[in-house]
C-alpha cells in the first residue's frame, strides 16, 4: 500500500485477520450517505463528512465500516457464513484531534450458532489486541446484552408501549433514568374528542373507519404515510397504558438489574440469583446468556478480565444482543457487538445474523508507544 | 474605527428595524438613492449601515463580518454553529415574531407529544420500510431539538425551501419544522403543533457579534444598550 502513516504493525495485523478465515475486502472511502443517515440517524449528519456528486446524490467519506461491508455482500450475493475483514481509515468531524483514524475489524454473517458466534468475536478481538500489545497492558473487556434487559422487562409484565420505549433508551442511562421516572408518574391519555368514545369503547373497527373517513375528508388518503389501523392501534394501546403507571416494585426491580456489574464468570450466578429475588422467570434469556459465557470461557480460555455489566447497551435499533468493549489505560481499543437487524434494514431478502467488531488503531499505536513496543510511525 | 450595523434590505422588516432604531436614536438615511444598500447615522460617523437579506445579516454576525445586526432569532440559531460563543443576542425588539414549531397531520390522532412521536419514529422503519421524514429548512434548529433535546434519533430531513407546510399533504414528507406566526396555514393545510413542540419563540432581536476585536465589541455593546426597553 503507498500510504505512509499506516500503523507499523499493519503487515502483522492484516495477516492476523487473515489467519482468522477471513476474507479482506476494500471499501471505496467516498460512499453513499443515505445508508448511514438512515441506519444512525440524522444526528449523524454533523458527525460525518458530506458532500455532493454532480447529480445531487448526498455522498460521504467513510465513517465506518460495517454498513458498506454489510451493503456489500448484499450486492454481491454473497453466500453465508462469511466472515469479512478490513482495514483503512474512516473520517469524522470532531471539533478537536484529528478527523481521520484507521480501524481494522471483522464482520462475521450468517452464522447461525449466536453462542459460538458471539464469543468467536470476543476472542478474536482481545486476541488480535493481545498480538499487538507488550504484555496483556491491562486488557478489560465489559460486555452488555439487550436481550436480557428484554427479557426482564417482558417478565416483569410491562405493556408492549413501554417495554419498546425502555429498550430503545438502553444504553442511554440518562435517557433510560427519564423514562423511567415519566412512566412511574403516568402519563396523559388522549385528548382528541370524536375519537375518545370508539376508544373508551375499545372499538377498533368503527375507530379505523372513522379516521379512514377523516382522512378521505381532508384530503390525506392517497399520500398517507401512516395508515388508519396503525393509528387505532396506537390510540388504544396509549388508552391502554394512559390506566397503567409503572409500580414501585417493578420500578425497583429495574434498578437493581441496571446496577449489576460482575465479573463475567459469576454474571449467571448473579443473574439467576437477581431473577429469584425478583420472582422473574428469565430461564430462556439466561441459558441463552449461560450458554454464550461457557461459549466464551472455552474460547478465550481466562476469563477474569472480562466484566457483565447489565446496563451496558447502544441506543441504536440495530443492535439486537451481545455488546462488548475492550479498553485499557481508560481508552477503548475495541468495540463490537451483534446486529441481527442490520442486514434485512439495509435490504437483504432474508434475515442474517451478524456480529463484527473494530480496532481503533491510533489508540492501538499509542498504546503500543507507552509500551515500548512500537517501532515509530514506520 | 467605524462599526457596522446590519440592517434587513427590505419589507416589513426593514421598516420595523429602522423604527426600533429611530426609537434608539439612530436616524438613519441612505447613501445614495433611496434604493442603496449603504446607509449612515445622521450625526454618527462611527457607524456604518448596511443593508442585507436576513439570513445574509445571521451569517456575517456568525463570521464577525459585520459587529451588529437586526434580524430573527431563528435565522441566528439557525445559522450560526456554535452560536452562543460567536454572537449575544438581544435585546428583542418586539416585532417579527415566529415560532418555529413541529406539526404532523391532524389526523395521527395518537400523536399530541414528542414522546409520542418518538414512539412513531422508532417503529417506521420497520412499517414503512423508511425512516420518519421531516420536511424543514431548519436542519440545525430540528436537529438539536430531535436528537439532543428529545433523544429521538431515528428521522431524516427532506430540505424544503418553501411551501413546506404542503410537503406532508403532497407525500414528500410526514412531519414538518417551520415557523408559524398565526397557525391559520398550519390549519389550511390539516396540521397541528405538538403540545411540547415548540422548538423557539423567535422575533426580532439586536445581535452582536462576540468574534470581533475587543475595542469594536465595546462600540458595538455600547450601540446595542441604546436599543434596551
Amino acid at each position: 500500500m503507498p500510504l505512509l502513516n499506516l500503523p507499523d504493525f499493519t503487515d502483522a495485523l492484516l495477516k492476523d485477520l487473515a489467519g482468522r478465515r477471513t476474507e479482506l475486502v476494500t471499501i471505496p472511502v467516498i460512499q453513499p450517505a443515505a445508508p448511514f443517515l438512515d441506519m444512525a440517524g440524522e444526528d449523524l449528519r454533523r458527525r460525518i463528512f458530506t458532500t455532493e456528486s454532480e447529480t445531487g446524490e448526498a455522498l460521504c467519506l467513510r465513517p465506518e465500516f460495517t454498513i458498506p461491508v454489510c451493503m456489500g455482500h448484499i450486492e454481491g450475493n454473497a453466500g453465508t457464513p462469511k466472515r469479512y475483514a478490513y482495514l483503512g481509515e474512516v473520517f469524522r468531524q470532531r471539533r478537536e484531534g484529528p478527523n481521520e483514524f484507521y480501524q481494522a475489524g471483522i464482520e462475521d454473517l450468517g452464522d447461525h450458532d449466536v453462542a459460538a458466534a458471539d464469543a468467536r468475536a470476543v476472542s478474536d478481538a482481545l486476541e488480535v489486541l493481545r498480538a499487538l500489545l507488550a504484555k496483556d497492558s491491562g486488557l478489560a473487556v465489559t460486555i452488555g446484552d439487550q436481550t436480557v434487559f428484554e427479557a426482564v422487562l417482558a417478565a416483569l409484565g410491562l405493556p408492549e408501549g413501554w417495554k419498546r420505549r425502555l429498550v430503545r433508551a438502553f444504553g442511554d442511562r440518562s435517557a433510560l433514568d427519564a423514562m423511567l421516572s415519566s412512566l412511574s408518574r403516568g402519563e396523559a391519555g388522549n385528548g382528541s374528542s370524536e375519537a375518545s368514545r370508539l376508544v373508551e369503547a375499545n372499538d377498533r373497527a368503527g375507530l379505523v373507519a372513522h379516521i379512514a373517513d377523516l382522512m378521505d375528508a381532508t384530503g390525506y388518503s392517497s399520500n398517507a404515510s401512516r395508515t388508519p389501523e396503525e393509528i387505532a392501534d396506537r390510540l388504544l394501546e396509549k388508552h391502554q397504558l394512559s390506566e397503567a403507571r409503572l409500580e414501585a416494585h417493578a420500578f425497583s426491580v429495574l434498578t437493581e438489574f441496571l446496577a449489576l456489574d460482575v465479573e463475567l464468570a459469576e454474571a449467571p450466578a448473579a443473574l439467576a440469583s437477581f431473577a429469584d429475588a425478583a420472582g422473574l422467570d428469565l430461564r430462556a434469556a439466561l441459558s441463552r446468556f449461560d450458554h454464550r459465557v461457557a461459549a466464551i470461557r472455552n474460547r478465550s480460555g481466562d476469563v477474569s478480565a472480562m466484566r457483565y455489566r447489565a446496563a451496558f447497551g447502544r441506543p441504536l435499533d440495530y443492535y439486537t444482543g451481545l455488546i462488548f468493549e475492550i479498553g485499557a489505560a481508560g481508552q477503548v481499543l475495541a468495540g463490537g457487538g451483534r446486529y441481527d437487524r442490520m442486514l434485512t434494514l439495509l435490504g437483504a431478502a432474508k434475515p442474517i445474523p451478524a456480529v463484527g467488531f473494530s480496532l481503533w488503531l491510533d489508540r492501538i499505536t499509542a498504546v503500543r508507544q507507552a509500551d515500548g513496543k512500537a517501532g515509530g510511525t514506520a | 474605527m467605524t462599526i457596522t450595523l446590519a440592517l434587513p434590505s427590505k419589507g416589513r422588516m426593514k421598516d420595523d428595524a429602522l423604527a426600533a432604531c429611530a426609537k434608539a436614536g439612530l436616524a438613519i438615511e441612505m447613501v445614495g438613492n433611496e434604493r442603496s444598500y449603504r446607509g449612515r447615522v445622521v450625526g454618527d460617523d462611527s457607524i456604518d449601515v448596511a443593508f442585507l437579506s436576513a439570513s445574509e445579516i445571521a451569517r456575517e454576525l456568525g463570521n464577525g463580518g459585520v459587529d451588529l445586526g437586526i434580524t430573527g432569532e431563528d435565522l441566528v440559531r439557525e445559522t450560526i454553529p456554535d452560536v452562543a460563543r460567536r454572537v449575544a443576542i438581544g435585546p428583542r425588539l418586539g416585532f417579527g415574531h415566529a415560532d418555529v414549531i413541529v406539526a404532523v397531520p391532524d389526523i395521527w390522532l395518537d400523536v399530541q407529544t414528542m414522546a409520542d412521536l418518538g414512539d412513531v419514529a422508532a417503529d417506521f422503519r420497520q412499517r414503512h420500510n423508511r425512516r420518519l421524514a421531516i420536511a424543514t429548512k431548519y436542519w440545525r434548529l430540528t436537529r438539536d431539538f430531535f436528537s439532543a433535546k428529545h433523544g429521538i434519533q431515528l428521522y431524516r430531513i427532506v430540505e424544503s425551501l418553501g411551501a413546506t407546510e404542503g410537503a406532508p399533504a403532497a407525500g414528500s414528507a410526514d412531519i414538518i419544522v417551520d415557523i408559524t406566526s398565526t397557525g391559520s396555514t398550519l390549519k389550511a393545510n390539516h396540521l397541528k403543533v405538538l403540545e411540547d413542540g415548540v422548538i423557539l419563540r423567535s422575533e426580532a432581536c439586536l445581535v452582536r457579534a462576540l468574534t470581533t476585536e475587543p475595542d469594536r465589541r465595546e462600540a458595538a455593546e455600547a450601540l446595542a444598550r441604546r436599543f434596551e426597553h
